[in-house]
């Protein structure tokens, strides 16, 4: 053969060797890269959440509430193991819930192979993003979390409503102090990566929002915003609203 | 291997046919991006549609459109009409008057910064892009009343139209319309007001502007001394105008009582909690846009204060961030009211007014380009 008859051969080949190595890249992808999938579903207490009606008792009072919006950030997630951490980047998440399943899904990919013991994450913004305008993530200082920007971002968002007495008062819960800021270990259930479509599951119970050391009443606290014990107080009880459902 | 030989080679020479193809597909009507074009980064990040990138062919196709009265059934009525310039593009009218003479029953929005705030369009959330809007007040019979396969007609006729469309798009149909004119409109950024170059740390605001923008910002809380003129609760710190995500961009603000609402954003979604809300304007030069709300029923900036202040009126679908805000302990509330003082309702429009942007209105980017081509 001379040069010219080699040439369309030559480029073949290397048509093949790129195919087999993009083939081989994705067999090897798929064997050491790992998927998740972290559910959130909202819940009021025992009852399902949904929103717009008065269906939920005060919790430590008269009358009943509902849930206008409910909106809250994730934020920092890590999955541990004894011989590496995977964190996600730019890991900022809005979770909200006004949707057919009142739920809300994150999607980890490009996950090291390891044998993953424990997920972290942390209700809020940490304080270095939140001192900040970069968007990243979900993380937009022209959105509904924003506030009074000395401030930052609004960790934790609740807006609704309690009728009592027969009247419909306003509720506003709004919390982001840097100190609100919370975080939440949880044990991965055992094996969890075997399954190609590898997910965890939480509840998120509303109702612990409100559930401290006492029982919140909508009557006498119907706002907090910018008080700082009782803002400690929400984010003291929301470091317990997250249930992980798979416990091992 | 001779047969192999041919395989192969035919088969490459398919791949590169194919490849070709999609190549010359691609490259059928050459455009070139936008140029010189920027925004704050406060403002954030914005996308445009896949099919329908920014570039200086469009944006010229755009630009004369919205400014050509063929657009409109009479040939005497242009996009311009209703949404001019030296308005920061609304019309200053309660209701715009279109075609039929009748005024509409909403006041004519302004068209600026719309590639960030919702992604929902008109008052009431009815349109999903821009691109969808821009041919709906084309053929309203109470605005431009043009059929458009007439105006496609109209416009190939058109030397200068047959370049321009060439150059942008390819052909003169419907859907490049439509998308010439939303790609003017993306280009319609105000960012150089005062807010935006105290923002950008080259101006100072004076102490009535900045008592403004701190009551501006702020939610007010009575428990820990802060004062608030709770606008930041619907319009945005920066950009000012509703949030973009699903309909957080759309509000009750107490305009109307139960049996007066309009039904909104549920004519929309459906949805009873929606009935009422309407999409939360830009307030980027609100000075100039007068008269304000969505069916332009207050005059001045005064009576707008005074609505959020104690005029609001309450309904099952207000936003109880209105309700809830309150500057003083007062009790047991018979209605709903911000109590301000007057001098803080005062800082609040000083504010206001460094929201207006003198090189928006005068850019001639955005001007008529046929006023341009008269003079030269």
């Amino acid at each position: 053969m001379n040069v010219k008859q080699r040439l369309p051969l030559m480029a073949l080949i290397t048509v093949v060797i790129l195919v087999m190595g993009i083939y081989g890249l994705n067999w090897y992808k798929q064997n050491a890269i790992k998927t998740l999938t972290v559910n959130f579903t909202a819940v009021v207490g025992d009852q399902p959440l949904v929103f717009n009606q008065l269906n939920y008792q005060n919790p430590g009072g008269p009358g009943l509430f509902k849930v206008r919006d409910f909106q809250f950030y994730i934020s920092n997630i890590k999955l541990i193991s004894a011989d590496g951490e995977y964190v996600e980047p730019d890991s900022y998440h809005l979770a909200r819930f006004d949707n057919d399943t009142t739920s809300y899904a994150i999607s980890l990919d490009n996950i090291p192979n390891r044998d993953y013991q424990t997920i972290e994450f942390s209700i809020g913004v940490d304080d270095t993003a939140n001192g900040t305008l970069t968007s990243k993530g979900d993380l937009d200082p022209n959105s509904r979390m924003a506030w009074s920007w000395d401030v930052g971002y609004k960790f934790v968002l609740f807006e609704g409503g309690l009728a009592h007495d027969n009247t419909l008062y306003p509720l506003v819960y709004h919390v982001g102090f840097d100190e609100n800021y919370r975080t939440i270990v949880n044990d991965l259930p055992h094996a969890v990566f075997e399954n190609p479509q590898a997910s965890v599951q939480f509840k998120v119970d509303i109702m612990k929002l409100f559930n401290g050391k006492a029982d919140l009443n909508m009557v006498e606290l119907p706002s907090i915003k910018f008080d700082k014990e009782d803002t400690r107080f929400l984010a003291d009880n929301y470091q317990h609203m997250l249930i992980g459902v798979t416990d091992r | 291997m001779r047969v192999n030989n041919t395989g192969y080679l035919l088969s490459a020479v398919i791949v590169i046919v194919l490849l070709g193809g999609c190549f010359f597909a691609e490259q059928k009507v050459k455009t070139t991006p936008l140029t010189g074009f920027s925004a704050p980064f406060v403002f954030g990040q914005f996308t445009t549609p896949q099919d329908n990138p920014l570039t200086n062919e469009a944006v010229a196709l755009g630009r004369r459109l919205f400014y050509d009265v063929r657009l409109s059934g009479s040939n005497k009525l242009a996009c311009s009409h209703c949404h001019q310039q030296k308005l920061a593009f609304t019309d200053g009218n309660k209701g715009s008057m279109g075609a039929s003479g009748k005024p509409l029953a909403f006041n004519a929005m302004s068209l600026v910064n719309l590639m960030w705030g919702p992604r929902h369009f008109f008052w009431d959330g009815r349109s999903k892009s821009l691109e969808e809007q821009a041919l709906m007040p084309i053929e309203h019979v109470d605005e431009m009343d043009q059929d458009l396969d007439e105006l496609i007609d109209e416009l190939k006729a058109v030397e200068s139209y047959q370049t321009l469309f060439a150059k942008a798009y390819g052909e003169i149909n419907k859907q490049n319309i439509a998308k010439a004119l939303a790609t003017f409109q993306r280009t319609l950024v105000s960012a150089n007001s005062k807010y935006d170059q105290y923002l950008a740390g080259t101006a100072t605001l004076t102490d009535i502007e900045e008592q403004g923008r701190k009551l501006f910002v702020a939610h007010p809380d009575v428990k820990a001394s802060l004062r608030g003129g709770n606008c930041i609760d619907c319009h945005s710190q920066f950009l000012t105008g509703g949030f973009n995500t699903l309909y957080d961009g759309f509000t009750n603000n107490g305009l109307d009582t139960e049996d007066q609402l309009l039904p909104g954003l549920q004519a929309v979604t459906g949805k009873p909690e929606h009935k009422g809300l309407f999409k939360v304007p830009t307030l980027r030069n609100i000075a100039l846009t007068a008269p304000y709300m969505h069916d332009g029923r207050f005059d001045t900036l005064e009576q707008v204060m005074d609505h959020y202040n104690e005029g609001i009126k309450t309904s099952s679908t207000l936003s109880p961030l209105i309700v809830e805000a309150n500057n003083i302990v007062d009790g047991v509330r018979v209605k709903p009211s911000l109590n301000l003082t007057e001098p803080e309702k005062k800082a609040i429009i000083a504010f206001l007014h460094t929201l207006t942007d003198h090189q928006f209105i005068t850019n001639k980017a955005f001007s008529d380009p046929f006023l341009e081509e008269q003079k030269q």
